[in-house]
C-alpha cells in the first residue's frame, strides 16, 4: 500500500511540475463605486484634490508615483504586505483601508493605480 | 528524452532513501499509470508543438541561477537562431535552494543541493564567468568586473537578491545563498546563532539544533531554554522558511525527548503568519497544537552574540484623534525596543536587491527592479525583462514563482523581438510554498495575487499531508533540476 502511495505521489508531482495543473476559476469581483467616486469621497480628504498630499494629516503626495509604484503600494495596503508574510509598509493606511472596505469603498488595484496616475501624475 | 531524465532522477532519489520500494517496482508502476503516460507524452511535445521563431538579436542574461538558466534553455528551444550570453561568476550558481530546509533537518547533505553550473548551460549559449558591476540601459550595455563591456539588444535581469545580515546591528555582510560568506560566518553558524538562508548556514543550523538538544538534556531548573525565530520587515525568499525551521527544530527536539525544556517563540515583523488568510489560520492552528509562542510586530534589529541578547523593535498602533473626514479615529504608529535573551536564535536576514541593480537606472527607490507585474517587462526599458527574486513583484521570490515566470518572459521577449505590439503572456502571481510542518508532513501552500489558495489538486490545501512530503523530498528537486533548467517543465 505504502509503495503505491509513493508512486502515486510522484505521478502527482509530475503533473504539477509539467504544468498540466488545472486553472482555478477566475473570480470576477464587482465594486460598489467607480474609482473616481472612491477617490473623491474618501482618498481626497487626505491625499488632496490633485493627489498632492495633506501635510497636517501626514498623508503623502501620490502624484509623482509611477503606475507600477502605485500598484505595488496599493497591493501592500490591501493585502497587508508585499511578501508572503511580511508586514505592510503602510500600516496606518492598511488600517484605514480596512475601515473603508467595510463601508463599501473597495476598488480593483490596477484600476485605481491607473486612475490616480492618469488623473494626477505631474507629467499629465 | 527529457522526461526520461526526470524519471531517472526521481528513481535515483528513491533509491538513496533506503528504498521504500525497489526501482523495478517503481518503474513498473509508473509505466502502468495512464496518468503518467499522458503527462510524459505532453512533457515531450509541448516545446516542439510551437514553431521556433526566426527573430534575431543578441540576448544577455545577467545571473545564472534557476531563473536565468531556465530562461536561456527555453529561449534556445523557441528561437531558431538564438544568440544568448549568460553572465555569472559563481561556478555553482544553480544550487537547489529549497533544499536548505532539508539540510537543516538532517535529511539532506549540502552535496544534495549543489550543482555545477557548467552542466546546465544549454548548448550554444555563451557563458561569461564574471560579475556585472554596472548597467547602462540607455546605451544597451553592461560593464564587467574585468573592465570590459558587453552590449546587448535584449537584456534579462535574473541576478537574485542579497541576504543583508549587515542590516542587523552586531552582524556584518551582504551575501548570496551559495557564494562567498566568510564575513557572515564570523557570527552566524555558531554559539546559538544560525540561519538556513545560505547553504553553509543550513549545514551549521543542523549542528546548532543538535547542540541545543545536548544543552536541553543537561538543563535543570524551572526556566525553559529560549529558542527564537525571526522574520524581517523586507520582502524575503520563501515566506514559509522562517516557520519551517521552527517546525523542524520542534520535531528534532521532540524526537530527542527534550521539547518540554525549550520554549520556541516566533518573532515576525508582521502581524500575521501568512498573507493568504486560509493559510494564516491553518498555521495558527499548527502553532497552537505544538505549543509555539509568537509575538507579532517584533522585528530583530540588533544582536549581542557575546551576551546572547537580541534586540527587537516592537511596533503597535495607538488610537489618535477622531478624523471627521474618515469618520474613524486616526492611528499613530508607536515603537519601542525590547531585549530578549536566547539560547538559540534562527535569523531570517533582511533582504534587498544588489546595489548594482538597485542603484542603476534599472532599479527603483526600493532597489527591486520595477517590471509590469503581468508581462515582467521593465517599466521603462522595453528591451529589458526581469525574473526571479530581483523583480519588484508582490508575494513571489520562490523557485515555484520563477518556474511560472520564465515561460512568460520567453514568450514576451520573443514578441518584442518580433516587433509585436501586444505581449502575449501574463504572470498571475502564482507561488508555491511547501510548508514543512514536521519531518514527514507538508502543507502545500499554493496561491497567487488574488491572495486565495489556488491548489493544483482537489485536496484541502490547508491540511498537512505525507504525500506532499514525498513530493518535496523525492520529486521536486529532479523536476526543477532536470525539468525547469532544461526549459521544459
Amino acid at each position: 500500500m505504502k509503495k503505491i502511495n509513493v508512486v502515486g505521489s510522484l505521478i502527482v508531482a509530475l503533473v504539477v511540475l509539467t504544468g498540466c495543473d488545472s486553472k482555478p476559476k477566475e473570480e470576477v469581483k464587482s465594486y460598489k463605486y467607480t474609482t473616481d467616486v472612491v477617490y473623491k469621497e474618501t482618498c481626497l480628504h487626505c491625499h488632496g484634490a490633485k493627489g498632492e498630499g495633506v501635510a497636517e494629516k501626514k498623508s503623502p503626495a501620490i502624484n509623482k508615483l509611477s503606475i507600477q509604484e502605485l500598484e505595488m503600494a496599493l497591493f501592500d495596503i490591501k493585502n497587508g504586505g508585499l511578501g508572503q508574510s511580511t508586514a505592510s509598509e503602510h500600516e496606518v493606511m492598511e488600517h484605514n483601508m480596512k475601515k473603508l472596505s467595510e463601508k463599501g469603498y473597495d476598488y480593483d488595484i490596477k484600476a485605481m493605480a491607473t486612475y490616480i496616475f492618469n488623473t494626477f501624475h505631474s507629467s499629465k | 528524452m527529457q522526461s526520461d531524465n526526470i524519471i531517472e532522477e526521481v528513481l535515483r532519489e528513491i533509491e538513496k532513501q533506503e528504498s521504500v520500494l525497489s526501482r523495478r517496482e517503481a518503474m513498473k508502476l509508473l509505466a502502468l499509470s495512464p496518468l503518467a503516460a499522458g503527462v510524459l507524452g505532453s512533457a515531450s511535445t509541448t516545446t516542439s508543438a510551437k514553431a521556433a521563431s526566426n527573430a534575431k538579436g543578441k540576448i544577455v542574461i545577467v545571473g545564472g541561477g534557476l531563473a536565468g538558466v531556465a530562461t536561456a534553455a527555453k529561449l534556445t528551444h523557441n528561437l531558431s537562431n538564438p544568440d544568448i550570453t549568460i553572465i555569472e561568476p559563481n561556478p555553482k550558481s544553480v544550487s537547489y535552494q529549497p533544499g536548505q530546509t532539508l539540510i537543516a533537518a538532517g535529511v539532506w547533505q549540502k552535496s544534495d543541493i549543489t550543482y555545477e553550473t557548467e552542466k546546465f548551460i544549454p548548448d550554444g549559449v555563451k557563458w561569461i564567468k564574471d560579475s556585472v558591476i554596472g548597467f547602462n540601459p540607455d546605451a544597451n550595455k553592461v560593464s564587467l568586473k574585468n573592465g570590459t563591456e558587453v552590449s546587448y539588444d535584449y537584456l534579462i535581469v535574473a541576478t537574485g537578491l542579497m541576504l543583508n545580515f549587515g542590516a542587523i546591528k552586531g552582524l556584518e555582510g551582504e551575501i548570496t545563498s551559495s557564494g562567498e560568506n566568510e564575513i557572515v560566518k564570523k557570527k552566524i553558524g555558531k554559539e546559538g546563532v544560525y540561519s538556513i538562508y545560505f547553504a553553509d548556514g543550513a549545514v551549521d543550523t543542523y549542528k546548532g539544533i543538535q547542540e541545543l538538544i545536548v544543552k536541553a538534556k543537561a538543563h535543570k531548573g524551572s526556566e525553559k531554554l529560549q529558542a527564537i525565530f525571526t522574520d524581517p520587515d523586507t520582502a524575503i525568499k520563501c515566506g514559509g522558511a522562517p516557520k519551517k525551521i521552527m517546525y523542524i527544530a520542534h520535531d528534532l527536539l521532540s524526537k530527542a525527548g527534550v521539547r518540554d525544556k525549550v520554549e520556541l517563540t516566533f518573532c515576525p515583523s508582521g502581524d500575521k503568519m501568512f498573507g493568504v488568510p486560509e493559510y494564516h489560520e491553518a498555521i495558527l492552528e499548527q502553532f497552537k497544537v505544538r505549543d509555539f509562542k509568537w509575538e507579532y510586530k517584533t522585528n530583530l534589529v540588533g544582536i549581542d552574540t557575546e551576551k546572547k541578547v537580541a534586540t527587537f523593535e516592537k511596533k503597535w498602533l495607538e488610537k489618535g484623534e477622531y478624523d471627521q473626514d474618515l469618520e474613524e479615529y486616526t492611528m499613530v504608529v508607536k515603537s519601542q525596543n525590547v531585549e530578549k535573551k536566547y539560547d538559540f536564535i534562527h535569523i531570517t536576514p533582511p533582504q534587498k536587491a544588489s546595489d548594482i541593480v538597485g542603484k542603476s537606472p534599472l532599479g527603483s527607490s526600493k532597489g527591486w527592479m520595477p517590471v509590469v507585474k503581468e508581462t515582467l517587462q521593465h517599466v521603462k526599458y522595453k528591451n529589458v525583462f526581469g525574473i526571479g527574486d530581483i523583480a519588484a513583484l508582490p508575494m513571489g521570490k520562490t523557485g515555484g514563482s520563477a518556474r511560472k515566470q520564465y515561460g512568460v518572459v520567453v514568450d514576451n521577449l520573443i514578441a518584442v523581438m518580433e516587433k509585436k505590439e501586444k505581449l502575449p503572456a501574463a504572470y498571475d502571481g502564482y507561488t508555491v510554498c511547501p510548508l514543512i510542518t514536521s519531518l514527514g508532513t507538508i502543507m502545500m501552500a499554493e496561491f497567487n495575487w488574488t491572495a486565495k489558495p489556488t491548489p493544483s489538486f482537489p485536496l484541502d490545501p490547508t491540511q498537512e499531508r505525507w504525500i506532499w512530503w514525498l513530493v518535496k523530498v523525492y520529486a521536486l528537486k529532479p523536476m526543477t533540476i532536470y525539468g525547469m533548467l532544461s526549459g521544459r517543465a
